[in-house]
């Protein structure tokens, strides 16, 4: 085919294509899902484009089904980018659930134990989880509780005493500094940096909590990252930590109803269409080659600025951009653009990691009643979830058979992630098989899930590098758990909570009504005041600073 | 001592040792799911409704599920649907107090056909009547009726709060706190003060969650911290100091379910509450009817085989029956605490939930 004629039927196929929205999301995740949500629900007609060919809901979508053959049944098993909490202060996300009685019966956690190998081969399991939330001692001296855990002390040893002090210098300084609220990134500032003087074992509990929340070594996590993540989750409250999981995977009890709702109200979504790239408009409202259809010059007026996204299979026009992507592909997407690429560039977008998620099936239970729980030290796996005690399809299939499954995350790094399955597996199991000895010779099934990298290590960048709701480009909003926004919310809330954030910038736009946000608790009395200490404290430095200069 | 607040006592000592199968502190007994009203917010039944109401029980084999729960605990509280629409109200009322004898009889009713049912009036020990406004134009519009229904329960309530002495039962108002009504909800407690009449409130719940327009609104956290303050100044209020706290914060608490089950019209126990019952899980539904059982413990035990022990702080309802029961069993110093004021010595305080 000669160049002309392959122009002239791409052209087409872009025309034939080309469609027309009141805005377009790039990307649907929880982000998207959300802000097409709410923009649907006050009437407009949004499209969501979505990369992935089968299934939307980025890190919380559900996946294929997987079979078990056992005693001559066979067992289905729904497979999804890996089980997610669902914290107490994820308001705003149980809230628009609700609102759309899409919010499923939760399955409440119980206890979380902490499962550390030493160098030594030694390993202690510690139920942790319910010693934190449901502690006697005001927030942020919750965490004394652990201290009264036999087992806790004997995971630690003389050096995680002497640096004690440390660990509660650690903890003031996250109550005095508010990342997010205050605007401070905390630049070239690390977690290494806290806690690489801590004693072995608390240094070791603090490093197995960050890799499950932040999904990084503290070498790579900033410390603005942690000290908002910390002060989310825990740090401010005790009932914090209160979390459940939903009963099924996160497609079937979440996004398959979320998006189907998305349609119910007038949005779509178009799977298997990634956008590579944005393009403005020129002032009259027309491009040159790829126009889809020409308008009428009324609609040129009411629309003073158009978008086409761009993608392999079709170009889209639109007033509005909601790029709903996860931090590296909107990055991609906004420096592979003419129109956005030299703001772009100079931008700071939080990385985004890969991950590995392991599944064993056994044909006998663990003696531990605990349902989930970290792992630190000698192991190579970072968290694990009895999925027969957290959802459904499990749960039914353990009953009959007597069997358990496991569910275990490896968040790098990144040359562990990448060798082969078997060795990956075999490494996962006998991780699993030496904090749960009594399951060894009883592995059934075995399931290897590489995620894309699209899992957030959040940090803070400065202000005016890190992207908002708001982008320096008219029309264009962002919204994902990476997006700079006030709000002390984290993952699958800062998604959500983004996601309307986003919705109500394109509705401001147009005039329509905006949907308001659930408030986050306050701290509790006695964290409230050593915050308020901590500021006062901080401000006084700031000034004395200032004179001495 | 009554066999509720024998079992709030044992419930301490299992909450000490991490058991979370505690003991009834009162049961609710759905003798019809059929009903008269349309109220907008009921999640559940409703005139609607009423063409899949679940099947209902004779008298006789009524009394055999309340011999049951009487095994288990001696109070009990008596709803529906409309409880009044049960052919046999009258006289199940009447023999759950005679010859089963329990202590603590509540009935929850709508309020409109109680002119009919005067003779259920000695035997209780509290009514607790529906009211979201005071205004009959605005609450025709919730219960989805005409507005001259509305104006005769208002005037049903003003004819019983008046014979509350002569009877000897505790009228109580229950006031579902709408964004529609929320303008208007501190009528409702100056009606109550006026009138004698205890007064309680709920939150609209979507979804098990408190309504969305409720959570956004300053107004409903206003009205929160208003009923605290007016509380503590002797209003009729019923609902701890801590149920209020935690509505107008929004904070999660520690759900003991068994402490308020439910049985439902033909019988079958609900495990380990409503909401976990109608998700269709793994985790609950309605492991036996107690028609089938010799005891309230043979019951719990079938219970307990089939979906283990209740779950925690699923977050998911907040709800003054679960809510309200579970906080105060869980901070015997609040319950302490509650007896300070009147309105919580009238109603029986660890039962403060009307339904």
């Amino acid at each position: 085919m000669d160049t002309c004629a392959r122009l002239n039927r791409e052209t087409i196929i872009l025309t034939i294509t080309s469609t027309s929205s009141d805005a377009i999301i790039v990307g649907g995740g929880l982000a998207g899902l959300s802000a097409a949500l709410h923009l649907a629900e006050r009437g407009l007609k949004p499209l969501i484009l979505e990369a992935d060919p089968k299934y939307c809901g980025g890190r919380i979508a559900g996946g294929d089904t997987i079979e078990l053959q056992q005693n001559g049944q066979t067992w289905r098993f729904r497979l999804e980018h890996g089980v997610h909490g669902i914290w107490s202060p994820y308001r705003n996300l149980q809230a628009m659930l609700a609102r759309h009685n899409l919010r499923p019966v939760f399955v409440p956690a119980r206890e979380e134990s902490w499962i550390y190998k030493r160098p030594n081969g030694r390993v202690t399991n510690v139920a942790a989880g319910s010693h934190l939330r449901h502690s006697l001692f005001p927030a942020p001296l919750h965490y004394l509780a652990l201290f009264l855990s036999p087992r806790f002390l004997a995971a630690l040893d003389i050096r995680d005493g002497l640096t004690l002090l440390e660990v509660w210098y650690g903890l003031l300084l996250a109550l005095g500094v508010d990342p997010l609220r205050e605007d401070q990134p905390l630049e070239d500032q690390w977690l290494n940096e806290l806690v690489d003087h801590w004693g072995p074992g608390l240094r070791a509990f603090m490093i197995g909590l960050t890799r499950n929340g932040l999904s990084g070594r503290p070498v790579e996590v900033p410390l603005s990252g942690f000290v908002a993540f910390l002060r989310f989750y825990s740090l401010l409250r005790r009932d914090a930590w209160e979390f459940s999981y939903l009963p099924a995977d996160g497609g079937t009890a979440l996004i398959d109803p979320l998006a189907k709702r998305v349609e119910e109200l007038g949005g779509s979504i178009r799977l298997g269409t990634k956008v590579d790239r944005l393009e403005r408009l020129d002032g009259d409202g027309l491009t040159p080659a790829r126009t889809p259809t020409i308008r009428a010059d009324a609609d040129r007026e009411r629309a003073p600025v158009q978008w086409i996204a761009h993608s392999p299979t079709g170009s889209f026009t639109t007033r509005s951009i909601v790029l709903a992507a996860d931090a590296q592909n909107a990055r991609a997407i906004l420096c592979a653009s003419e129109d956005t690429r030299s703001i772009a560039e100079g931008l700071y977008f939080p990385r985004s990691l890969p991950t590995a998620i392991l599944r064993f099936w056994y044909d006998t239970q663990p003696k531990s009643k605990v349902e989930a729980g970290i792992f630190s030290g000698e192991m190579i796996v970072d968290n694990y979830f009895w999925l027969h005690r957290l959802q459904d399809q499990y749960a039914l299939w353990s009953k009959v058979t007597g069997g358990s499954a496991i569910e275990v995350h490896i968040y790098g790094p990144p040359e562990l992630l990448e060798k082969p399955d078997t060795l990956l597996l075999a490494l996962g199991a006998n991780d699993v098989q030496t904090a749960f000895p009594e399951l060894r010779h009883h592995l059934i099934h075995q399931h290897l899930q590489r995620n894309p990298p699209i899992h957030t290590l959040f940090g803070l960048g400065r202000p005016e590098q890190h992207l908002s709701i708001v982008t320096p480009w008219p029309e264009v909003f962002c919204c994902g758990d990476w997006v700079r926004h006030p709000a002390p919310a984290f993952f699958l809330e800062r998604a959500c909570l983004t996601g309307i954030e986003a919705a109500n910038a394109v509705l401001r736009s147009r005039d329509l009504p905006t949907w308001p946000l659930v408030d986050y608790p306050k701290p509790e009395a006695f964290a409230g005041w050593l915050e308020k200490l901590m500021h006062r404290g901080r401000k006084i430095l700031r000034k004395k600073n200032i004179g001495r200069r | 001592m009554s066999s509720s607040a024998q079992n709030y006592l044992l419930n301490l000592a299992k909450l000490a040792r991490g058991d979370r199968v505690l003991r009834p502190l009162v049961a609710t007994y759905y003798v019809t799911t059929q009903c008269n009203f349309n109220c907008a917010y009921c999640e559940y039944f409703g005139a609607r409704r009423n063409p899949q109401a679940e099947e209902q029980l004779d008298l006789d084999r009524a009394m055999c599920v309340l011999s049951i729960i009487r095994t288990g605990v001696d109070s009990l509280i008596v709803t529906g649907g409309e409880p009044l629409l049960h052919p046999d109200i009258d006289a199940l009322i009447d023999r759950a107090r005679r010859d089963l004898k329990f202590r603590h009889l509540t009935l929850l009713t709508n309020g409109s056909l109680l002119p009919q049912h005067e003779a259920i009036l000695p035997a209780l020990d509290r009514l607790v009547i529906s009211l979201d406004s005071t205004d009959a134009g605005v609450w025709s519009q919730i219960i989805g009726a005409a507005p001259g229904l509305a104006h005769d329960v208002l005037s049903n309530i003003r004819t019983y709060a008046a014979r509350q002495g002569e009877w000897g039962y505790r009228l109580i108002v229950n006031c579902v706190i709408t964004p529609q009504t929320l303008p208007q909800v501190r009528t409702i407690l100056d009606f109550c003060e006026e009138h004698n009449l205890l007064v309680s409130f709920s939150p609209q719940a979507v979804n098990n969650w408190p309504h969305y327009d409720l959570l956004t609104a300053q107004a409903y956290r206003d009205f929160l911290q208003h009923l605290i303050d007016r509380k503590q100044r002797g209003a009729p209020v019923l609902g701890s100091r801590d149920y209020f706290v935690m509505l107008r914060d929004f904070t999660p608490y520690a759900c003991y379910p068994l402490l308020v089950p439910r049985i439902m019209p033909n019988g079958d126990l609900v495990y380990p509450c409503r909401p976990i019952e109608l998700s269709g899980t793994t985790r609950g539904g309605r492991p036996c009817n107690l028609l089938h059982v010799n005891s309230w413990h043979e019951a719990i035990r079938i219970a307990l085989r089939e979906y283990d022990s209740p779950p925690q702080t699923c977050t998911s309802c907040f709800q003054q029956c679960f809510a309200e029961p579970s906080l105060l069993q869980a901070h015997p110093l609040s319950l302490l605490r509650e007896l300070r004021y009147a309105a919580s010595r009238q109603g029986a305080v660890w039962t403060h939930a009307p339904g």
